[in-house]
């Protein structure tokens, strides 16, 4: 079993009552990556990739499989260009999620659960069909990505020659 | 202009025969530009009692929470499910209108980003009718 911590800190000074210092925002918060219906048995499988994603296109990042599907998986994206024009639109499926824009500092990230709830009917590797695989599509300039899936299991595709 | 850090952590020493550290963190900013963040709406708690579909964050309304945050910009939005996370058989369902994003288990928190553009609200589903808590903020512009 392997134990996986994710910790959150939000923190500001300035964005609740000025300089009013008890106005101080700060949220935190971890929490360590399980197995569905277990008490504490950690997530073992971990894909972890960094990419570029070329403009123009809106892509399969993370493809959807059965055996994904309704489990406890987690995905971190963090967006690496510096320009903070630059942005990646997430979605899954036909459902915009949001932006993460590029920064002087290093850019936006996202850290979500993954439930995988709609399986294409297609085989694994085909992204046609509505699914829960989550996309991406990067504008104004080519977008580099560093992501990670923790996850319960996938379906692997059968080599072409066996 | 205020200045506003998100941070995460993610460690594990044993998920691989290497130890994994990723640490990064992002400066919250209005979308395009260095300019940070200036609107909140706090930190937030709903409870729930229902195994329904119930909208947290309702996009395009002129009332709510939500109602001053400016479609298809930077928004991001945390939330955490604040239950114990009990025998593992109890979380609360987020989704992104009728798509599902993930399960938040006892515990588990998220932070995405929210663009709402198109009537994207963000909805939750517990798995049963357990009371749960949850503790959610918007950042935006």
């Amino acid at each position: 079993m392997a134990t996986t911590t994710v910790t959150c800190d939000i923190v500001s000074s300035d964005l609740l009552g000025g300089s009013n210092a008890s106005s101080e925002l700060s949220i935190a918060s971890d929490t360590k990556l399980y197995q569905h219906g277990t008490t504490g048995t950690g997530l073992e499988q971990l894909n972890y990739h960094r990419a570029v994603i070329p403009t123009g296109t809106n892509f399969d990042l993370i493809q959807d499989s059965a055996a994904l599907s309704d489990k406890a998986n987690y995905v971190y994206i963090a967006l690496k260009n510096t320009d903070e024009t630059d942005y990646v639109i997430l979605s899954i499926y036909d459902k915009v999620i949001g932006r993460l824009y590029g920064g002087d500092g290093g850019g936006d990230w996202a850290f979500f659960p993954w439930s995988d709830n709609t399986t294409a009917t297609g085989g694994v590797d085909d992204p046609s069909g509505a699914d829960s695989s989550i996309e991406i599509q990067a504008y104004t300039h080519d977008c580099e990505i560093e992501y990670m899936l923790f996850h319960s299991g996938e379906t692997l595709l059968t080599a072409s020659d066996s | 202009m205020a200045t506003t850090y998100a941070t995460i952590d993610i460690t594990s020493t044993d998920i691989a025969d290497n130890s994994i550290s990723v640490s990064n963190r992002a400066t919250l900013t209005t979308a395009g530009t260095d300019t940070g963040i200036t609107e909140t709406t706090g930190l937030a708690r709903v409870k729930t009692s229902s195994g329904s579909n119930t909208i947290l964050l309702d996009h395009g309304l002129t009332s709510g929470v939500a109602a001053d945050v400016t479609a298809d910009k930077s928004a991001k939005v945390y939330i955490r499910n604040t239950n114990d996370r009990g025998d593992g058989t109890k979380y609360v369902t987020i989704l992104i209108v009728t798509r599902e994003i993930g399960r938040l288990y006892g515990g588990d928190w998220m932070l995405i980003p929210w663009s709402g553009g198109s009537g994207e609200d963000i909805e939750y589903t517990a798995s049963d009718t357990t009371e749960t808590t949850l503790e959610y903020c918007v950042f935006y512009e």
